[in-house]
């Protein structure tokens, strides 16, 4: 408690202290005295002996003190103060610095959400994630699922893990008397895959050992979100049967909602019953599983990764067929979990840039910081004359540079509360994304802190060592046009220039950014996407066994479907235009076994005959699908063009035979009977792929899609396709009820998002580095007034005036775009190898037009200045004098 | 010992060897009073004036002590190496 009595007692002390060094004068005084001296010449020849007694009196008080936080609270007073004197000055400091740190707070709610997701369970960063390499695969190849004989294996390996469980995430159906029946995902998981991540339910109780056998797995836990949402958080649901994949399931447990996994968060968990085919070799072939496992102890995950690629290697060796060149990696889970999320580069990209906007801004500040101090120079002068020290003129600009700072980190808070609320409103395009918790989150909270510290410190410390060089002399006698004023000028200069070059630099890599995006988003489909209804129908076992079963309710369903008043035109297919066709390998006949590494591929579709005419993908040559090509008859498909261009350049493909590999059907040759149109398998792929189509009747499949091409908006007939359907079988829920162009934007996932937040950011760079060079110039035309007036007064012209200013600026401009424009060249190849995806980005046109869109700028807000040069008034600038 | 006093003791006792401002006396008296080392209290002066008093206090011997001890193991130290190397250089 010392301190405390020593704060209040330490008026006293100071009293004391005061009357110490009075006594203290006064004896000596009195001593000079009588060594001679008159009374005035003992006063100044005692206080010379003693010192600067301010000073010393600061000093020893100091020691009393807590001279960090009282001095440094001081300086915040004393730099309020001044601040409030120059409110232009202030808010321009303050905007500028809040739109700053706004903007990186705000990107980093992104990565605080995305890529540093708080992940459940015991030690989540312990969980690791084997997962196959698939050699053809472009996109995700290293995170490709995994078989269940190889889950089997690496499960079995005690030298690998010491826990390991499977998930399969599929689709599946909730049900129930007088409900509308439900789709909803879910994930099929070993009975022990709550305890390898350490969770358990908040209700209920996880899955028991054996549960995951047949005859026992009629057991589900639901997520929170599915509990409130279905069952309106009723918690005696727990133990109660509900009708999930038409069957009785008791609701064993309720997980809480904090257990999420990105992308991987279904919203139930039933176990997953392996039967003796998942055994069996062939089943190599069905990637589906995703395995997490806890290492084995004492082994690294090196050694794991090695165990791995031996494991891997021994399947190449023994089933060449199906493992060749297939491999083996792994990661921990939340490596995992943001790769597979695919986000890090966008939100990566995105964070650089707003750190790049960020500089600017405090460049911008730095840049006012140092005009201000060449103002203050007599000011500062005059402190140091009275004893101020250079490192306490620093704390004291500094501390302004930090007041200016804070401002604009609390109003740049309240700019991230809104950008944030911004983005979760346009984070809808995916479940998982709109899902994740984007706030503004005590991670946010420091960030902005840090942000806000950083940028004082970047904005502040070159100024204020520059100011604080003061020399007493020449700045008390000269007013403003000291050499000191030129230097903070040249340093002005160095600002603006590499703002202008950060800018330019940031304009130019957007502009190729969005570029890409934009190719990707308003290319040619290949088809026509308007006034088209889908629907996803997952055909279960339990109620459709078999191929005719399958087939009757598809006849039945499009019968109807095609009465629906509004509709114009039914079609199925196993999979949807632009989102995504399934791959598989073939040969042709008459060709040569091709080696294992050298594999026709192509892409396959399943569709009636309608497909072609009711999305408008001509026929080319040949003919198109029709009735007739039904079980009975001999197998046709379909190709298109490209398929042609890559595997029959030199013939016609029309009566050329091929077998594609499919694992769930014998081997079969179908006669290629047509060629159709090129149409994208993906939307947000460049590239047309081969693609194979084959007759819904000669391969009826479970799951597929249904188009409705309407004559008025698609969605209107969504109820009659609901209320049709739940005609034919009432448990039978429809997936993914959207238009085709919804389905589209879908598959854009954030890239309009991205491509927007790219041009407001490069937007806000611009208009940064714009009101930088507009305060350099009008700054230096304010210095030069005089200069000015003499020149009017002697017979310049003003066109030969504001042809100076304009050329000062001209000068500073160029070399920093020529510096940005130099640095951005090699952009479209890191970017390309940057991003994942199928981004074209050279756009040789955007340097220029960055270029020119820049100098525009510089000329406008240098223009302002310029002309207000002109009109100087050279016997008022004289007199000012 | 009053401020002033102090000052000319430290000179005549230095014989003007160390030239120091007599002001910058007063930070370290008040380090020393705020470590517990000095208390102060109403004395007189040579001329009979009441002036403040700084009295060193028992801690502060102490640590006068304790410093005295180590400053003459460094000067100690010292000495054996100054006279180490006057040796190699004969």
């Amino acid at each position: 408690m010392r301190w405390l009595r020593q704060l209040f007692s330490r008026r006293r002390r100071y009293d004391e202290l005061s009357q110490s060094i009075r006594e203290h004068l006064d004896e000596k005084i009195a001593d000079l005295i009588d060594r001679g001296m008159t009374r005035e010449q003992a006063k100044h020849a005692a206080l010379r002996a003693f010192g600067n007694v301010t000073l010393i009196e600061e000093r020893s008080r100091e020691v009393w003190q807590w001279p960090t936080l009282e001095s440094a609270l001081a300086d915040m007073r004393f730099a309020f103060r001044q601040l409030l004197r120059s409110p232009a000055f202030t808010v321009t400091a303050v905007t500028t610095l809040a739109l700053g740190i706004a903007v990186n707070a705000t990107m980093f709610s992104l990565v605080s959400a995305f890529l540093l997701p708080h992940l459940p369970g015991r030690d989540p960063q312990n969980v690791l994630v084997p997962t196959s390499i698939n050699p053809d695969a472009t996109f995700q190849a290293s995170a490709n699922p995994v078989s269940a004989p190889n889950y089997f294996l690496w499960a079995s390996d005690t030298h690998l893990f010491s826990e390991v469980t499977a998930a399969d995430y599929r689709t599946g159906s909730l049900s129930g008397p007088g409900q509308q029946p439900e789709a909803i995902t879910y994930a099929a998981v070993t009975a022990n895959y709550f305890s390898v991540f350490g969770a358990v339910p908040e209700l209920g109780r996880a899955f028991l050992a054996g549960e995951d056998q047949a005859g026992h797995d009629h057991v589900v836990i639901l997520s929170r979100g599915l509990w409130e949402r279905r069952y309106g958080s009723d918690p005696s649901i727990v133990g109660k049967t509900v009708r999930f994949n038409r069957q009785d399931y008791v609701v064993a447990g309720i997980m809480p909602a904090s257990f999420r996994h990105l992308g991987f968060t279904p919203q139930l968990w039933a176990p997953i019953a392996f039967t003796a085919e998942d055994r069996a070799p062939n089943a190599r072939k069905n990637r589906f599983l995703y395995v997490f496992a806890r290492l084995a102890p004492g082994v690294t995950l090196k050694q794991a990764q090695a165990q791995l690629d031996v494991l891997a290697e021994q399947a190449q060796h023994d089933f060449p067929a199906i493992e060749s060149r297939w491999g083996a990696t792994i990661r921990t889970l939340p490596e995992f979990l943001i790769y597979n999320f695919g986000i890090r580069q966008a939100v990566t990209i995105l964070m650089a840039i707003v750190g790049f906007v960020l500089l600017i801004a405090c460049a911008n500040v730095a840049g006012l910081l140092l005009a201000r101090a060449v103002g203050r120079q007599k000011e500062l002068a005059i402190r140091m004359s009275l004893g101020a020290t250079g490192v306490r003129m620093v704390r004291q600009l500094v501390t302004e540079g930090l007041v200016i700072a804070l401002a604009g980190g609390g109003i740049g808070l309240g700019l991230t509360y809104l950008g944030i609320r911004f983005l979760r409103a346009a984070l809808t395009f995916n479940e998982a994304i709109s899902a994740m918790p984007v706030r503004l989150d005590s991670r946010v909270l420091l960030f902005a802190v840090a942000v806000s510290l950083a940028s004082a410190l970047l904005s502040s410390v070159a100024p204020a060592i520059k100011a604080s060089r003061t020399t007493i002399n020449t700045d008390l006698k000269n007013e403003t046009r000291s050499a000191s004023g030129r230097g903070h000028n040249r340093l002005r200069v160095v600002l603006v220039g590499g703002e202008i070059a950060i800018a330019l630099f940031l304009l130019i890599g957007s502009g190729l950014l969005i570029r890409g995006v934009y190719l990707i988003d308003h290319q040619k489909l290949g088809f026509e996407h308007d006034h088209l209804m889908t629907a996803g129908i997952g055909l279960d076992q339990a109620r459709y066994p078999d191929a005719a079963k399958q087939e009757k309710f598809v006849r039945d369903l499009m019968t109807q479907l095609r009465q629906i008043p509004g509709v114009k035109g039914t079609a199925v297919t196993s999979d949807l235009p632009a989102s995504g066709f399934n791959s598989v390998t073939f040969h042709i006949k008459g060709q040569q076994a091709t080696r294992a590494n050298e594999q026709h591929t192509t892409t396959d579709v399943v569709v009636t005959p309608e497909f072609f005419e009711l999305i408008g993908v001509p026929v080319l040559s040949g003919r198109g699908l029709t009735d007739h090509d039904d079980a009975t008859s001999p197998r046709v498909v379909l190709v298109n063009q490209q398929f042609v261009h890559k595997y029959f350049p030199d013939c016609d493909p029309i009566g050329k035979q091929i077998q594609l590999d499919i694992s769930s059907l014998p081997a079969a040759w179908s006669e290629i009977v047509g060629v159709v149109g090129d149409m994208k398998s993906y939307s947000e792929d460049t590239r047309f792929e081969p693609q194979v189509f084959e007759a819904y009747e000669q391969r009826p499949v479970g799951s597929f899609s249904l188009m409705l091409r309407t004559s008025l908006d698609p969605t209107s007939v969504t109820p009659s396709l609901r209320h049709t359907t739940a005609q034919l079988d009432s448990e039978l829920p429809l997936l993914r009820v959207m238009s085709m162009d919804t389905m589209i934007d879908l598959n854009r996932r954030g890239n309009p998002l991205f491509a927007q937040l790219l041009t407001t950011f490069a937007v806000l760079a611009l208009l940064l580095s714009a009101l930088g060079i507009y305060g350099l110039i009008a700054y230096s035309v304010g210095r030069r007034t005089q200069e000015i007036g003499i020149r009017l007064a002697l017979g310049a012209k003003a066109s030969d005036i504001s042809r100076m200013i304009l050329r000062d600026g001209f000068k500073v401009s160029l070399i920093g775009s020529a510096i940005g424009f130099v640095v951005a060249l090699p952009l479209p190849k890191v970017f390309a190898s940057v991003l994942e995806g199928d981004l074209s980005f050279s756009a040789p046109f955007i340097y220029p037009l960055v270029l020119a869109v820049m100098l525009i700028v510089v000329f406008c807000s240098t223009a302002a200045p310029a002309s207000h040069a002109t009109r100087v008034n050279p016997t008022v600038a004289l007199r000012n004098e | 010992m009053h401020g002033y006093a102090l000052a000319q003791r430290l000179q005549s006792i230095s014989e003007d060897y160390l030239q120091i401002e007599e002001g910058s006396l007063y930070p370290a008296l008040q380090r020393m009073l705020k470590a517990g080392w000095l208390e102060t209290e109403m004395g007189l002066s040579a001329r009979n004036r009441p002036v403040r008093i700084f009295r060193v206090t028992k801690a502060g011997r102490k640590h006068l002590e304790q410093e005295l001890e180590s400053v003459k193991k460094m000067f100690a130290g010292f000495n054996r190496v100054l006279q180490l190397a006057g040796r190699q250089e004969a």
